[in-house]
């Protein structure tokens, strides 16, 4: 048990920033820690709470209140299966450590539950909110007993356990018994293509329904309603755990502890046989071979620039865990505002908002606007591209500052990268939008004017924030995107400083008689100011930064 | 044009450092006031045990770190107040070989080219002779997260000399070579400094050292323990072999 500890422990921190990088900035981690905690974190576990409050208060009088929280807790393990398998394929199969555990007199069951756990803890800590603020919601929502408060917790803790159990055990099947999924890049492609399929299929169903909570509440309220028999049979322990937050639930409780220790038994138990043969001669990557002729001809002389252009477009392309999280991210908006039109056809959620752009209602002009900003800083945010600009170099951050180009430059050519991949997202999907909405060429021009200013003002914004502590020691690309709280920080400072302006925005349009024109002229020359602060952030915070790195 | 350092002799003293210190986490002090110069037409090993100061050394030297006092002169310019120009005269290869693994070879030679300005007649030339003095001709195609490491070296390698910089500053190049690379690079090191070059490399080879190097410095725990030619170190120690002088010297 003590070498498990002392595994779990070590590989904790070959994930977590080190205390070397920890030190660099302690203020910074600080300051960004209480932004992060109550721009993001507090109102979105609000924000569940309330919606699991509620919809416990609707359904009690049917006395279903068990199932909002149980196909809401289903939804969470869904998307922790989804999201932990590119994880685990990661975790057991291509970590920079596996070559150095492997040697040592290890069991696989050993390896394998030291690994599980430790990316358990790494990857749940946003779930974990998520988890008690719908449970706390529920049980205040239900009126429990004072006891279910601690039922509440140790279901926190463990509920992520059998989705991810599940993760594991498929990626040493899939190791095991398929022969042509042996290097990361494959897998990388293979979980992301699945990935995407499975948020478009869940959007979908979503909007399927309207956006009626009216509709959705009929059916959760419905005793046997079949999907959620089907997800309490794949995810037994949800039910499990609901029941044990009620009156007389020590036996749930029980039994809820019960099936978690046989699934980790079982876990262990399969990594033991069929581990160590399913991870012998996996790879990075498949091996190409070039053709023999004499490539040379091929070479000519660009820009310094463009060249760099060139290199930061091919790694982020090429290397399968930026391209499925950094890149394709950002198309997935023009297919959601398309899927949305097609939606309301079916159930015209959306015709009083396509009535009132096209009747150029000032409200709802001013609020697609707004929209459109908002939408723009947050992909970029999300898509991280700027944000781990300076992180994405790693342990040849070196090459930054031996070449002969200045930093400014380089951050120019990183900030374009992010610019023309986020941009070329959301313009798709704004042009799509506008010629749904039928808007008129030169109401479509300014919002992709608008679009590009929030864009390039979250990219510089983005870099700056990298610059400050660049997360440069990782073994694998997807750990320099995950568990970097850089990315996090950033998208909280983007997100609250967008919040702003667009309430503001807003309120004004509401509660003076500021005119709706007037307003997105003053938002045009926000976004412009906070792209000259944010590229002079660059420019002197930026280079400074950089240059201090060693 | 660059504001040339003449030394004693006459010949162009290409680096030189002065009164350089460097402390980590303002305790573990890795360099201690050092000195030294390289003039063209040397080359100059650079040898001390592990943690001795060599890549610190050499990190100052291309830019990479600052150091908290001194100063740095490559080529004549100073690496502090004309960097771009001071980085434009160095060749440099890295301890770790393992970068930009998504691009392939040809690509990477091309980024680099572009970085220096390297004309693209020039580039296709001195890309050709090299890949094929290194043997690299059929894999310039493939992606480098396909190559060896020792592959990735030579690529490295034939990067750092692609824009023919006057001074070369190679952090361990002979590790993961194989004897006829190995010994290209020896002959390369050696005509690059017949044309009034300077090189500068480290490495922990005491044979390499004797044969290739017109002088080495020795240096411990961020002091230079050694500087000048390995006859005069011989000399001084009749009946000793290397080795055991390098032992003698790093062990007190």
């Amino acid at each position: 048990m003590k070498l498990y500890f002392r595994l779990v422990s070590a590989l904790i921190k070959g994930v977590e920033p080190n205390d070397k990088e920890k030190k660099r900035n302690k203020i910074f981690y600080v300051v960004m820690s209480i932004i992060a905690g109550f721009g993001i974190m507090l109102p979105m576990a609000f924000f569940v709470g309330i919606i699991m409050y509620t919809a416990t208060g609707a359904l009690m009088q049917n006395g279903t209140q068990e199932n909002g929280i149980e196909m809401f807790l289903h939804l969470i393990a869904v998307f922790s299966f989804i999201f932990g398998l590119n994880v685990f394929f990661s975790v057991f199969y291509f970590s920079g450590d596996i070559e150095n555990l492997l040697p040592l007199p290890l069991k696989p069951y050993q390896i394998t539950a030291s690994k599980f756990t430790a990316a358990m803890i790494s990857e749940s800590v946003m779930e974990y909110l998520v988890i008690i603020a719908a449970l706390a919601g529920y049980i205040i929502g239900g009126n429990m007993p004072l006891y279910s408060w601690l039922t509440a917790i140790i279901g926190t803790l463990t509920m992520p356990i059998l989705p991810l159990i599940y993760c594991g055990i498929l990626c040493m099947a899939v190791m095991y018994f398929t022969r042509f999924i042996r290097n990361k890049d494959t897998v990388n492609k293979i979980t992301g293509v699945f990935t995407f399929l499975v948020i478009a299929g869940i959007v979908y169903l979503i909007a399927q329904s309207g956006f009626d909570s009216g509709k959705l509440i009929d059916a959760l309220s419905n005793p046997e309603n079949r999907l959620l028999e089907t997800m309490n049979i794949i995810f037994p322990t949800i039910p499990l755990l609901t029941g044990s937050l009620g009156n007389g639930g020590i036996l749930n409780f029980l039994m809820y502890i019960a099936v978690n220790i046989v699934a980790i038994a079982v876990f262990m138990i399969i990594a033991q046989f069929i581990y160590f043969p399913s991870v012998a001669g996996v790879g990075q990557s498949m091996s190409h071979k070039g053709k023999s002729a004499d490539m040379t001809e091929k070479m000519h002389q660009i820009s310094c620039s463009a060249s760099y252009l060139k290199k930061e477009l091919k790694i982020l392309l090429r290397t399968p865990a930026y391209f499925t999280n950094c890149v394709m991210i950002n198309f997935l908006v023009p297919v959601f505002v398309y899927l949305a039109y097609l939606i309301n056809g079916q159930t015209n959620f959306l015709d009083s908002f396509i009535y009132g752009i096209r009747s150029g209602n000032e409200e709802t002009v001013l609020i697609f606007m707004i929209g459109i900003s908002a939408v723009s800083v947050l992909v970029t945010a999300l898509n991280c591209i700027a944000s781990s600009g300076i992180t994405r170099e790693g342990k040849h951050f070196s090459f930054i500052k031996y070449i002969p180009v200045s930093y400014m430059t380089q951050i120019n050519v990183k900030a374009a990268v992010s610019i023309i991949i986020s941009g070329a997202g959301m313009l798709t999907g704004v042009i799509i939008a506008c010629l749904l909405l039928n808007t008129g060429i030169k109401f479509t021009i300014f919002c992709c004017l608008l679009s590009l200013l929030s864009v390039s003002f979250a990219t510089y914004l983005g870099i700056y924030m990298d610059s400050i502590n660049p997360k440069l020691i990782w073994d694998d690309e997807l750990n320099a995107l995950r568990g970097n709280y850089n990315i996090f920080f950033n998208m909280a400072i983007a997100i609250v400083t967008e919040a702003i302006i667009c309430a503001g925005a807003y309120l004004l349009f509401k509660f003076t008689p500021t005119g709706s024109i007037l307003i997105i002229i003053m938002l045009f020359v926000i976004l412009m100011i906070l792209n000259a602060v944010s590229y002079l952030l660059c420019l002197r915070g930026g280079v400074k930064n950089i240059n201090s790195i060693e | 044009m660059s504001d040339v350092i003449r030394s004693d002799e006459g010949s162009e003293t290409m680096i030189k450092i002065e009164n350089i210190t460097k402390t980590y986490n303002k305790t573990v002090k890795a360099l201690d006031n050092i000195s030294f110069s390289v003039k063209g037409g040397e080359i100059v090993g650079f040898i001390g045990p592990n943690g001795s100061g060599k890549t610190t050394t050499m990190k100052i030297l291309t830019g990479i770190i600052k150091p908290d006092m001194g100063k740095v002169t490559i080529n004549g310019f100073n690496i502090r107040e004309d960097p771009i120009e001071a980085k434009r005269s160095i060749g440099y290869i890295a301890d770790n070989p393992d970068i930009f693994l998504r691009l392939k070879g040809l690509e990477f030679l091309e980024l680099i080219g572009d970085i220096y300005k390297v004309p693209t007649d020039v580039r296709r030339s001195r890309t050709k002779d090299l890949a094929e003095k290194f043997g690299l001709t059929d894999a310039l195609g493939s992606p480098m997260i396909s190559y060896s490491h020792g592959m990735r070296q030579k690529i490295m390698v034939i990067a750092a000399l692609i824009h023919k910089p006057p001074v070369w500053i190679l952090d361990e190049p002979m590790i993961g070579l194989d004897p006829k690379s190995a010994f290209e690079l020896k002959q390369l090191m050696r005509e690059h400094t017949k044309e009034g070059n300077a090189v500068f490399f480290s490495t922990h080879v005491l044979e390499v050292a004797e044969k290739l190097c017109d002088r080495v410095i020795i240096i411990k725990n961020g002091h230079i323990l050694y500087d000048g030619t390995l006859e005069e170190l011989e000399n001084q120690n009749k009946n000793k072999s290397l080795e055991n002088i390098f032992l003698e010297l790093t062990e007190k």
